[in-house]
């Protein structure tokens, strides 16, 4: 994802804090952390923090952000939600499974993958290649993240989009409207249906708390 | 690059509103080339960043092209080049010219590039490929960006060094000692080189939202 804003709050560091301590103690080759919640819970933001303080314990981590696999462009994607109605096809099957479980098989091998990287201001779908040699961790962000294969930590933020509306307005990243409601609420719906593949619960005041 | 964390103040989104009116004069329907220059953490990305979503808002696509993906040595290595080759290796002569240029002919021409992407977050230097059929403008954000060729309007963003040192104490970008000190003080003698050619220029320092146009 290119030129994302993220707002980095001392929540999010005491979060990562504790998922780093929890990676360290389960730490393997190859790990691959999962962070999902819903648009405007901070997943992003705990996923760069995550991967930053990694690299204080000497550990390459890359963040891989679903929202680059969508199966339709983001200037389609308004009119192709609406044209097959919103609680039809917002979930799951919007993305491109299959590419990011390549991906997954990529890193794991330690070789060379290409993605899509969707940059925010262009909005356009630019295809990024890297080498995942030397890369020892990977970091999924994304509202249905914990739903890909291979999975090492699973983490899920509670925060649904009605208590992050007011912090969505002032990124004003989206905007606000019946349409987009719409599409948070289907969203909420379909990503409690995954829940339950969750290790560790970021709970509603952003404390990290292990699944039952 | 990939992974950069804007930091956004009101004094940046005016002096984008401020930038964006002026150059709605100028742009028209052509493709046009925007380089923001200026001193290390003086908010250049920011610019350009808010830049390019107001011309989006107003149906004017833009890339966005940091200059800070051209150097010849990649950030891993650098810092050793840099403390083998001397404080004079630092500058100008670290960017990729050549490579810099020929995308900025493929812009022009609207094709297909492969440009190398930092990631922050790792420090190693992917590869992206982005298609400039449908991009009207280029925004060159870097140190030197006024050094570019076939710029269409210049800008350039004041800040002392000194200020920069506590600026990238916050972002946490580099380690500071006193070879980064020197680094910088470089960098700040070379950046500065570039102001008399500026189309625009924007100091936060001078007091809060001042901006010359």
């Amino acid at each position: 994802m290119l030129e994302d804003v993220l707002l980095i709050a001392n929540k999010h560091r005491e979060a990562a804090a504790v998922i780093v301590e929890e990676i360290l103690k389960n730490k393997k080759d190859k790990f691959i952390v999962a962070i999902s919640g819903e648009s405007g819970s901070g997943k992003s933001e705990l996923t760069h923090v995550v991967a930053k303080e990694m690299r204080k314990h000497g550990i390459f981590a890359k963040p891989i952000h679903i929202d680059n696999f969508y199966n339709t462009l983001p200037l389609k994607r308004t009119e192709w939600r609406i044209s097959n109605g919103i609680e039809n096809v917002v979930g799951l099957s919007e993305y491109k499974w299959d590419e990011i479980n390549r991906l997954i098989g990529d890193f794991k091998n330690g070789r060379k993958s290409s993605m899509p990287c969707v940059d925010l201001v262009t909005e356009q779908v630019d295809t990024l290649t890297t080498d995942f040699q030397n890369i020892e961790m990977l970091i999924i962000d994304g509202l249905y993240a914990i739903n890909t294969e291979g999975v090492d930590l699973a983490v899920y933020i509670e925060l649904t989009y009605r208590e992050t509306k007011k912090a969505q307005k002032d990124r004003g990243k989206e905007p606000q409207n019946e349409y987009r409601m719409r599409v948070l609420e289907q969203e909420h719906q379909q990503v409690l249906s995954i829940k339950h593949k969750a290790d560790l619960f970021v709970n509603m005041d952003y404390k990290v708390v292990p699944a039952e | 690059m990939q992974n950069d964390i804007f930091n956004i103040k009101k004094h940046h989104i005016q002096a984008a509103e401020e930038t964006y009116k002026e150059l709605s004069r100028k742009i028209g329907k052509r493709k046009f080339i925007i380089a923001i220059a200026g001193e290390v953490s003086s908010g250049k990305s920011t610019l350009a960043y808010l830049l390019g979503r107001i011309l989006k808002m107003n149906g004017i696509s833009t890339k966005i092209l940091d200059l800070s993906d051209f150097y010849k040595i990649p950030p891993l290595e650098r810092r050793a080049y840099r403390e083998k080759h001397g404080i004079d290796s630092v500058g100008v002569e670290e960017y990729d010219w050549d490579k810099i240029e020929s995308i900025i002919n493929s812009f022009k021409k609207g094709q297909i590039v492969k440009l190398p992407s930092v990631d922050l977050l790792t420090d190693k230097v992917d590869e992206l490929i982005t298609n400039f059929k449908e991009v009207q403008v280029l925004i060159i954000s870097g140190l030197y960006a006024s050094y570019c060729k076939n710029i269409d309007y210049k800008i350039f963003m004041e800040l002392t060094y000194r200020e920069t040192y506590e600026a990238q104490k916050y972002t946490g970008k580099e380690v500071m000692d006193s070879f980064r000190q020197k680094i910088l003080e470089q960098e700040h003698e070379a950046v500065q080189k570039q102001k008399n050619d500026a189309d625009c220029y924007i100091d936060f320092n001078t007091f809060l939202n001042s901006y010359h146009l």
